[in-house]
């Protein structure tokens, strides 16, 4: 159990840093979440995140490192930032018109917002879940086989046939591995190439997750994957998620206490104005939080 | 953990292959923008650049990209360069060239005189083919940059030998058309041009997925601007050339505008002016609007606040969809069979207010329809939860909700049919004349029916559109016809643009103060 | 007529006309008035005023004493007016369309060799278009228009769609902002400007710089038609690709597909019926559009020779009707009015398909929660 932070191990130029970006916070309290120790490596390593959309200052100075292998949950009333912090982890933020980012998000030790970052690159290894489900409109088979087809994973195009480079038996196996992980194979194994428009709501977004496994990712990034959901899709999705993070860096969004506490090993808690106010342990969060107002939020006496 | 991927997260500055691969972007807009001005004839094959002749320099400049692209391209499938080919160009790709080599085949059989017209086709084809199968075998670095090194190369050496020089003439028996030198060398220059700097932008995004996106965009942009530039320079056109007859004898102080308030008087000695067209067109705006926007509304209040769905809405919106893409010159027809007859019997102003207004009609029922359509249902029901009837509701509260929507619809149909000529040709002609129709003053009790008579609205009156039309087909018998033309045709694209302009921000200024509501 | 579909159909105005035998009078006066007075028009009668006068007072009277059952009976003859006035277009110009049926038969659509389109044997004329031998064939005008429509498609079509994608799914939200509407504003020039530019500098242009043996030509009718239809097809097929949802888009982008991928495999495809939608809508535009093609063309009512001479000076549908309605009667005023029964009917067609594939693309999209 090593209980030093990696800003001192492995970035020690850090501290120097925020000083420069931090500036007149220096005097005030250090956040909570500045000693937030944890076993294993750190997948994504956030310092001085921040962000803007025109005159609104969505994130201040947000610091925060994610362990690998492990589920993350953002928590926070509406409005909060934390979906906006989930975006910048993957660069979807670039392309909101107004968004304005500043700070270092590193991704295994290179940061994603320095120069000549290959955005296409960074998001096959950062996959993404969104709030609602958004399944193309095509077959089952095409959307979870979507994401290799295009990085030329697979290939199935005529010249491919023509020369028997066919890639199909490798494309069905990636299909199903990846139905399978997503706990969707027994219900669509029969259907494959039906419209994926004709799943119920909690299957369509267990389709969202296996396209997105079939790029065979590091993270899976979840924008409140179950709030457009029902209970029994909901408590699938949970199920899945902590499955996931066997093999992968799961950082999810929810506005759901219970289901934070429930799936996370850790919990950032964002509050209005774009503030990280506290990050640790789930249990510690929810049983003994250091700030008072994650205390309020908590139990319910702040939203 | 990222040693597992192929390729890095980061990667380093400019490397050499993007750097020539640029400089072939670069020089491939420079000759295509010149071969299209040479095409349109602004500049001649006599026009020099830097002391050669201007066609030699387009393909000395092609080869020179032929050059670069052969470097990259070869260079990235002897892995000089790092790039991510994938392991074939793809079909469409394959498909493109495959069709450029059997057009090309086909035409050089045409032009050796072998095989006859029809001869050379399978020919053709079967090089289409060939290409086809033989490109999309190659990997995607060779298979997409080879071809375009051959095509620039080949128009280049063509000209560069003087195979095909300016004087060099086609002339088909089958075509009415005969092609010159001056014209084609500019036209396959600019092919090429685009063509070669296709593969160059591939190059430069490292071929697979980014090389194609490139290369696409490339296309896309220029697509863009191209298409923007023809036209504003059509629009510019016309201005240069319509300002200068349109503003003769302007004066601010003391205020004369003789184009716009003269009529044409046939006399040397004044300006010829467009008065009475403008007025003429003036009254049949207003006319139909008069008409047709009241029953467009009203159609439209019923469609969306009283009517339910059913075959009854149906078969109105095949009907309005039917009316909004009837050609207008059909139009003109049913009103010279059912309003001419009806209304005096000749051409008259009075039927070519109702044609336009019966094309208004669709045009502003679908966009009021559209308006009323977006008023949120919490309006209609606040104000029956008051107890208000349905009708009132729709008067208060509905229609002046959905009013901005109906104006701008109103003010894009007037600019559509304040242009439309076909009809008023067939409805209500009137050719150049001195005074306008004077409409309001002409109103007369009879005894007879219909006991009121309108003698200006039941002759024909002039109009810019047909206007300009005369102009056209009369050729008008002063000698600077030319140029009243073009002033007429300047005064009319103001007069309509304005329309569209101020019907376009009225709709932003709404659609923007929605949004931030 | 218009009462009793009234009474059967509305309840309401069934509960409201009972409440008042007043009203109902009014209800009955108004439209008898008003289908006395299209009856007295129709006969061309000058006494058709007077019903006129009866409806308008009898609007005025139920508009003060009962406006809500004015308002609802006056916007529904208003609805009723668009199929009145499709009913009417169809019925004039079929009508007047009967005598060259009449004297040509399916000779209206012959060659000068008798052949078989589609099962149907067409007999031979000896000219196309002769009004001293009163032979009228539509043939050469329907090849005009069929060529020069396609070559304003091939460019506004694959054009237009370019120009759509780079406005929807290129452009930076400054330039779009700035370009949209600069397209939307073009697309409001008028034909016959377009048709004057071509007449005085184009047309010249190309006789000098292509040799070409006469004035006007298929070729330069449909280059200056695809140019007009340009912008049209621009504006409504970007409406197409924005209507797609962003979150789909935003799917691809996340999986890390480029965007010109996500454009190709996911956007495109979602909108392909919008999209198509524009393209006819072009067609239909470029069918009907007459100005241009009258000042431009050479009035030979032809076939070209050999057909692939897309130099030669031939006419259209449209610009037939434009030059020729001026000194035309009988026979071939009809075989005209046969013109545009060709002219409506093909864009009615295409209207109706482009509707459906619009409703088909609501309904594929509608479908996603």
């Amino acid at each position: 159990m090593s209980n030093t932070t990696l800003n001192e191990t492995e970035r020690p130029d850090d501290p120097d840093e925020r000083t420069t970006t931090v500036g007149e916070s220096e005097e005030t309290i250090q956040p909570s979440w500045r000693q937030y120790h944890f076993d294993g490596d750190s997948k994504i390593s956030v310092s001085g995140l921040d962000v803007h959309y025109g005159d609104d200052h969505a994130l201040k100075d947000i610091g925060m490192e994610i362990p690998e292998e492990s589920v993350t949950a953002l928590i926070g009333p509406s409005g909060c930032g934390k979906s906006t912090f989930l975006r910048c982890l993957n660069r979807m933020n670039d392309r909101i018109r107004a968004a304005e980012i500043d700070g270092e998000v590193s991704y295994d030790g290179e940061n994603i917002y320095g120069d000549g970052v290959n955005l296409v690159e960074l998001r096959k290894r950062v996959g993404m879940v969104f709030q609602a489900p958004n399944p193309f409109p095509k077959s089952i088979r095409e959307n979870v086989s979507y994401g290799p087809r295009k990085h030329g994973d697979i290939r199935t195009g005529f010249f491919d046939r023509l020369t028997g480079r066919d890639d199909r038996e490798q494309r069905d196996r990636i299909v199903e591995e990846s139905l399978r992980k997503a706990a969707l194979w027994d219900e669509v194994k029969d259907r494959l190439d039906e419209n994926a428009l004709s799943l119920s709501g909690g299957q369509q977004q267990r389709l969202c997750i296996a396209r997105c496994l079939a790029v065979d990712p590091d993270v899976i990034l979840m924008d409140e994957p179950a709030s457009a959901l029902d209970p029994i899709a909901t408590a699938k999705i949970e199920d899945l998620i902590e499955q996931l993070a066997e093999e992968y860096t799961v950082v999810v969004v929810t506005h759901n206490m219970q289901q934070a506490a429930r799936i996370s090993d850790q919990t950032a808690v964002f509050l209005t104005g774009g503030e990280l106010v506290e990050y640790g342990d789930t249990d510690q969060i929810f049983e003994n939080p250091n700030s008072d107002r994650v205390e309020d939020y908590i139990t319910g006496k702040f939203g | 953990m990222s040693g597992e991927y192929a390729s890095t997260l980061v990667t380093d500055e400019t490397t050499l292959g993007e750097r020539v691969a640029s400089t072939v972007i670069g020089i491939g807009l420079l000759v295509f923008m010149l071969s299209v001005l040479a095409v349109a004839r602004v500049v001649t094959e006599e026009a020099s650049v830097l002391g050669v002749g201007l066609y030699d320099f387009l393909a000395g400049g092609l080869l020179a990209m032929g050059l670069g692209v052969f470097v990259v391209g070869v260079g990235s499938a002897l892995g000089a360069f790092d790039t991510t080919p994938d392991e074939t160009p793809g079909t469409v790709t394959a498909g493109a060239f495959g069709i450029i080599a059997a057009a090309a085949v086909w035409l050089a059989t045409l032009q050796l005189g072998v095989l006859g017209p029809l001869g050379g086709f399978p020919v053709g084809l079967l090089a289409g083919a060939v290409t086809f199968v033989g490109l999309g075998l190659l990997s995607e670095d060779i298979g997409s940059t080879l071809p375009a090194v051959v095509v620039a190369v080949a128009v280049s050496g063509t000209v560069l030998t003087n195979l095909l020089t300016p004087a060099w003439l086609w002339d088909p028996e089958w075509l009415s058309a005969a092609f010159s030198g001056s014209m084609t060398i500019p036209t396959l220059t600019a092919a090429a041009a685009l063509l070669t700097a296709w593969a160059g932008a591939k190059s430069y995004g490292g071929y697979g997925s980014e090389g194609r996106q490139a290369g696409a965009y490339l296309l896309v942009a220029l697509n863009a601007l191209g298409m923007l530039a023809v036209l504003l320079a059509v629009i510019l056109f016309i201005v240069t050339k319509g300002i200068g007859p349109a503003f003769e004898g302007f004066s601010l102080y003391p205020f004369d505008w003789p184009f716009v308030l003269n009529g044409y008087s046939f006399r040397p000695d004044v300006v010829n002016g467009v008065f009475p067209a403008i007025v003429g067109t003036l009254y049949l705006v207003v006319g139909a609007t008069v008409t047709g926007v009241p029953v467009a509304v009203a159609a439209a209040v019923f469609l969306t606040e009283y009517a339910e769905q059913g075959p009854f809405v149906g078969a109105v919106e095949i009907a309005t969809n039917g009316l909004w893409s009837t050609p207008s010159v059909v139009y003109g027809l049913f009103g010279y069979a059912f309003l001419v007859p009806r209304l005096g019997g000749t051409t008259s102003l009075l039927s070519g207010i109702l044609v336009l207004g019966f094309m208004l009609m669709p045009l502003c029922l679908i966009t009021s329809r559209e308006a009323i359509k977006s008023v949120p249902d919490e309006y209609r029901d606040a104000s029956a939860a008051l107890g208000v009837s349905q009708w009132e509701t729709i008067k208060s509260v509905v229609v002046p909700a959905a009013m901005p929507g109906i104006v701008t619809g109103v003010i894009l149909g007037v600019g559509r049919i304040a242009g439309e000529t076909a009809p008023i040709l067939l409805v209500m002609s009137g050719g150049l004349r001195d005074d306008a129709p004077n409409v309001l003053g002409s109103f007369e009790f009879t005894s007879a029916p219909p006991f009121v008579a309108n003698d200006a609205l039941l002759q024909s009156a002039p109009a810019l559109p047909y206007q300009l039309y005369a102009t056209i087909t009369s050729g008008v018998s002063a000698e600077n016809a030319v140029e009243y033309g073009w002033g007429t045709a300047f005064v009319l694209l103001v007069v309509v643009l304005s329309f569209y302009a101020v019907g376009i921000a009225t709709r932003m200024y709404f659609r923007r103060r929605l949004n931030h509501e | 007529m218009l009462g009793s579909t009234l009474f059967g159909r509305l309840p309401r105005l069934e509960r409201a006309s009972g409440l008042s035998t007043k009203a109902a009078a009014m209800l009955v006066v108004l439209s008898l008035s008003l289908f006395a007075t299209f009856a007295l028009f129709l006969l061309n009668s000058p006494l058709a005023a007077v019903p006129l006068v009866a409806f308008v007072v009898a609007v005025a009277y139920g508009w003060v004493a009962h406006q809500d059952v004015t308002a609802r009976v006056v916007t529904l003859i208003a609805t009723t007016s668009t199929i009145a006035i499709l009913g009417l277009i169809t019925v004039f110009i079929f009508y007047r369309a009967i005598p060259a049926f009449r004297v040509m038969g399916t000779g209206l659509f012959g060659f000068t060799d008798p052949v078989t389109v589609f099962g149907v044997s067409l007999p031979a004329v000896e000219t196309f278009w002769s009004t001293g031998s009163n032979t009228y064939s539509l043939v050469p005008m329907i090849w005009g228009t069929l060529v020069t429509t396609a070559i304003a498609m091939v460019i506004a079509g694959p054009l237009g769609i370019a120009g759509a994608l780079f406005l929807a799914e290129i452009a930076p939200p400054m330039v779009r902002d700035a370009v949209k509407p600069g397209v939307e504003i073009l697309a409001g020039i008028p034909s016959i400007v377009y048709g004057y530019l071509g007449f005085v500098t184009l047309n010249t242009f190309l006789f000098e710089n292509l040799r070409m043996s006469n004035l006007g030509s298929l070729f330069l009718v449909g280059l200056v038609i695809g140019l007009m239809a340009l912008p049209t097809v621009v504006s409504v097929a970007d409406d197409a690709l924005t209507s797609v949802p962003a979150s789909m888009r935003d799917g691809s982008v996340a999986m890390g597909a480029t965007e010109w991928q996500t454009t190709k495999s996911i956007t495109l495809p979602a909108a392909l019926s919008g999209v198509s939608a524009a393209v006819l809508l072009g067609i239909g535009r470029a069918i009907g559009e007459t100005m241009a093609a009258t000042v431009i063309i050479g009035h030979s009512q032809q076939l070209p020779q050999p057909l692939a001479d897309v130099f030669a000076s031939t006419e259209t549908l449209t610009s037939l009707i434009a030059s020729q309605y001026g000194n035309a009667d009988g026979t071939h005023l009809s075989a005209l009015f046969a013109a545009g029964v060709v002219l409506f009917v093909t864009v009615l067609v295409l209207s109706v398909g482009a509707r459906r594939v619009e409703l088909r693309m609501e309904k594929k999209l509608g479908g996603d929660p």
